[in-house]
């Protein structure tokens, strides 16, 4: 059981990791147009 | 006269304009293909789907424009207009991103809009737009900062992060009760899940508890208050709950918050579509104006320009501010104002909107409002406020409130002799599953799908309300002149050798007739001479020479433009034409079982032809004011589609009025949306989504009575605990969610 205790808050800091880089990538604008990337594929250059 | 000539015309290579030599037909072109072979891009000319415009040089203003400056780096949006298909956007890309300084440039095919970053000591905006302007695409400055709902966003992911790591250790807690569990391993995942609780309750909430107490201070119950006490009470009991060594609700609490945050997320998205389209309205309005000051005329930005200032404005120019003429009789078009094409008579005394474009001989006008007070202005934050959450008002919430506090009471009141701690267990269950996440997602949710789908097929309404008040519509009236019929002039008959002598003197007018004849000489592909020495007189015609003959072009009787030289009279006849879409929208309108009928200040034998034509019943020969006395008298819940200053009372008094277009200002104010597209199909489209969006509305509202009445009698009598709660909660907001996901889908 005594895994648990090492488990429980690595899975919590890798989530939040993943939290923290997505907070980052909000930040950065990533999510501000949604609409284009699927239409930039169609676009061969 | 000489005969045409014989050689077959050829397409510019660039705009498409049929000339009688090419490959270009204008230096500008030529120019704007140079361009684009110095920069390896001339690859676009196979791929385009259609001809570009004519490159037009840059308007000035450009120097006072916003831009953002950090780190030695510049930013600035622009509009750029005349983006037709998926490679004019590439094009424009490549060339924003080849301009020597540019940092990076991103032009988005959904809005037309362009984010561009360079350095400041390597060049400027005004260079950048106008490596765009070379081309023929229009860039327009965006002087209104748009925000992303980068923050909403942000709290939802932290939502959904804790939401997710505390279902796991949850889900650990609820095997516990049956499998049997140590109360130090219960401790530590009730101490986990209260760490992950935390940031949801306190920071991913905030939105809710700002609402809450917007909400107090104006006096309103909005939903935003119940859901902050629940929110705010379960968090303090799972607290307390973690301390005693016992199961709170926490789960039920991030569960809460994620999906309400969710239901918010999608009612900001459906405003920005809305508000983009005030936004590229305003930046229509001129950049520049020429203030009249003791020394003669200055040229300064238009938005330096105050109250009281007097401006002039010179012929074929456009007015800067609204205000009062003071001298010059003229003629202003007023199609970005009113949506009418023709242009009206003004003279001293008579008011004039921003945007109206003089037509005739210069005018003088003296200021009266600018900024936040001009028609413009009042009109997008008018939209704004009716966009506002907080103007919504909620029917349920008094009632909600008022039912979950007396079932709290109660329960607390029945539970007494059992204990307080009892009492309290079972008070915070009937908060938890009383929470109105399902009722106050149902709004919002089903609203803000339909007003994105009406939005996608060319109707956008001002608000959620706007959308559900259409959906009881049960008759329609239509305006004439602008509505039923395109409110421009069409050339009905005329022949080729007229439509070519005009159609060469008229090429670079831009007048709703000159404008008519070329697009007729163009469709029949008559190659377009080029005239000379052409002298165009506002409000009376051109003149100029064609093929070696003097010819002049003037208004002629009954609704004709006469095209004359020495000996010739040609005569061209124009007529505003019903939109080529009116028969089946007639069609489909009477297959939504909705009446119509026609209103116009028009004479009856004019209604009659357009109005007969379509078999529909008209009232002819109304003023502004007996269209809206109708529309009151009328015991029908109506709706009413019309265009232009005179159609705003009736806009105003119908159950739902619509404008045509967003050129229309005053009756944009007035009218609860806009047919942002050409013809009345959006109109149908758009009842069509209501009624669907209504009916999936019914549906989200009687099932989350349902279960709350259920759920809140088996909280009151304990049978309810945490594990039951995390179950049954989400399942009703589910079905909500599923509901606005299947109109989105299905419309």
């Amino acid at each position: 059981m005594n895994a648990i205790l090492f488990l429980l808050p690595l899975a919590v800091a890798m989530g939040g990791l993943f939290a923290g880089l997505f907070l980052l990538a909000v930040r950065d604008g990533q999510f501000d147009d949604l609409d284009d990337p699927p239409q930039r594929i169609l676009e061969d250059e | 006269m000489r005969a045409p000539p014989a050689k077959k015309p050829v397409a510019c290579r660039h705009c498409g304009t049929l000339v009688e030599r090419g490959p270009y037909c204008c230096a500008g072109c030529e120019g704007a293909a140079l361009i684009l072979e110095g920069a390896g891009l001339d690859a676009w000319y196979d791929r385009r789907t259609g001809p570009a415009s004519r490159p037009q040089l840059l308007d000035s203003g450009w120097e006072e424009v916003p831009v953002a400056v950090a780190n030695g780096r510049a930013s600035a949006r622009l509009a750029i207009d005349g983006l037709r298909c998926a490679s004019c956007v590439w094009v424009c890309e490549r060339l924003l991103q080849g301009e020597p300084g540019v940092v990076d440039a991103h032009v988005s095919y959904a809005t037309g809009r362009a984010t561009v970053g360079w350095d400041p000591d390597k060049t400027n905006l005004r260079r950048i737009a106008g490596r765009v302007a070379a081309v023929g695409y229009q860039p327009r400055p965006l002087h209104v900062a748009e925000t992303p709902d980068r923050d909403l966003l942000m709290r939802l992911g932290v939502a959904v992060f804790c939401l997710l790591n505390l279902m796991t250790l949850t889900a650990t807690l609820y095997v516990g009760w049956f499998q049997g569990m140590s109360t130090a391993w219960a401790d530590l995942f009730r101490g986990a899940t209260l760490l992950l609780a935390t940031p949801v309750a306190l920071w991913s909430a905030q939105p809710f508890y700002f609402g809450a107490v917007r909400s107090l201070s104006v006096g309103r119950l909005h939903m935003d208050l119940p859901i902050s006490l629940a929110v705010g009470l379960l968090y303090g009991h799972g607290v307390w709950a973690t301390l005693n060594h016992f199961d709170g609700y926490l789960d039920s609490v991030a569960m809460l918050v994620t999906l309400l945050l969710v239901g918010r997320l999608l009612e900001a998205r459906g405003r920005r579509a809305v508000q983009d389209a005030v936004t590229s309205m305003a930046s229509e309005l001129p950049t520049r104006a020429r203030r009249v000051v003791d020394r003669g005329v200055e040229d300064i930005p238009a938005s330096q320009l105050v109250e009281g200032d007097l401006v002039e404005v010179a012929s074929g120019g456009e007015i800067p501010a609204d205000g009062v003429v003071v001298s010059g009789t003229s003629e202003v078009g007023m199609s970005l104002v009113t949506g009418e094409s023709e242009p009206r008579d003004v003279t001293v005394g008579d008011p004039v909107v921003a945007g109206g474009s003089v037509e005739g001989p210069a005018l003088r006008v003296r200021v009266t409002a600018v900024g936040a007070r001009s028609l413009l202005g009042r009109m997008a934050s008018a939209l704004e406020v009716s966009l506002d959450r907080d103007e919504r008002t909620d029917p349920l919430a008094p009632w909600f409130t008022g039912g979950t506090l007396l079932a709290a009471a109660l329960t607390a009141f029945l539970w007494f002799p059992a204990g307080p701690a009892v009492a309290l267990e079972r008070v915070v269950a009937v908060l938890v599953v009383a929470c109105p996440c399902a009722l106050s997602l149902a709004h919002p949710l089903t609203g803000a799908a339909g007003l994105a789908v009406a939005a996608r097929k060319g109707l956008l309404l001002r608000s959620v309300d706007a959308l559900f008040r259409l959906a009881e519509i049960e008759a329609i009236a239509l305006d004439k002149t602008g509505t039923l019929t395109s409110g421009t002039p069409r050339v009905i008959t005329a022949d080729d050798e007229a439509l070519r002598l005009a159609a060469g003197l008229e090429r670079s007018s831009d007048h709703p007739v000159a404008r008519a004849i070329i697009a007729e000489a163009v469709r029949r592909e008559i190659p377009l001479p080029s005239g000379e020495d052409v002298v165009e007189v506002s409000g009376v015609g051109i003149h100029g020479m064609v093929d070696g003959e003097y010819w002049s072009i003037r208004a002629g009787p009954a609704g004709t433009v006469l095209v004359e030289s020495a000996s010739v009279v040609h005569t061209i006849r124009l007529r505003d034409t019903p939109r080529d879409d009116v028969v089946d929208v007639v069609e489909e309108l009477n297959a939504l079982d909705l009446p119509i009928t026609v209103l116009t200040g028009d004479r009856a034998p004019i209604a009659a032809r357009v109005a007969g034509h379509l078999d529909l019943p008209f009232h002819a020969e109304l003023d502004p004011l007996q269209k809206a006395a109708w529309l009151r008298s009328t015991d029908r819940r109506t709706l009413f589609v019309g265009d232009g200053l005179n159609d705003t009372p009736a806009l105003a008094f119908a159950h739902v009025g619509l404008a045509m277009g967003m050129g229309a200002s005053t009756s944009v104010l007035a009218a609860d949306g806009v047919v942002a597209r050409d013809g009345l199909m959006p109109v149908v489209a758009g009842l069509r989504v209501a009624r669907a969006a209504q009916a999936a509305k019914r549906r989200s509202l009687g099932r989350s009575i349902a279960y709350n009445l259920v759920a809140v009698g088996a909280a009151m009598a304990g049978l309810v605990n945490p594990l039951v709660a995390a179950v049954l909660m989400p399942i009703s907001s589910l079905l909500v969610v599923y509901e606005a996901t299947r109109l989105r889908r299905t419309s």
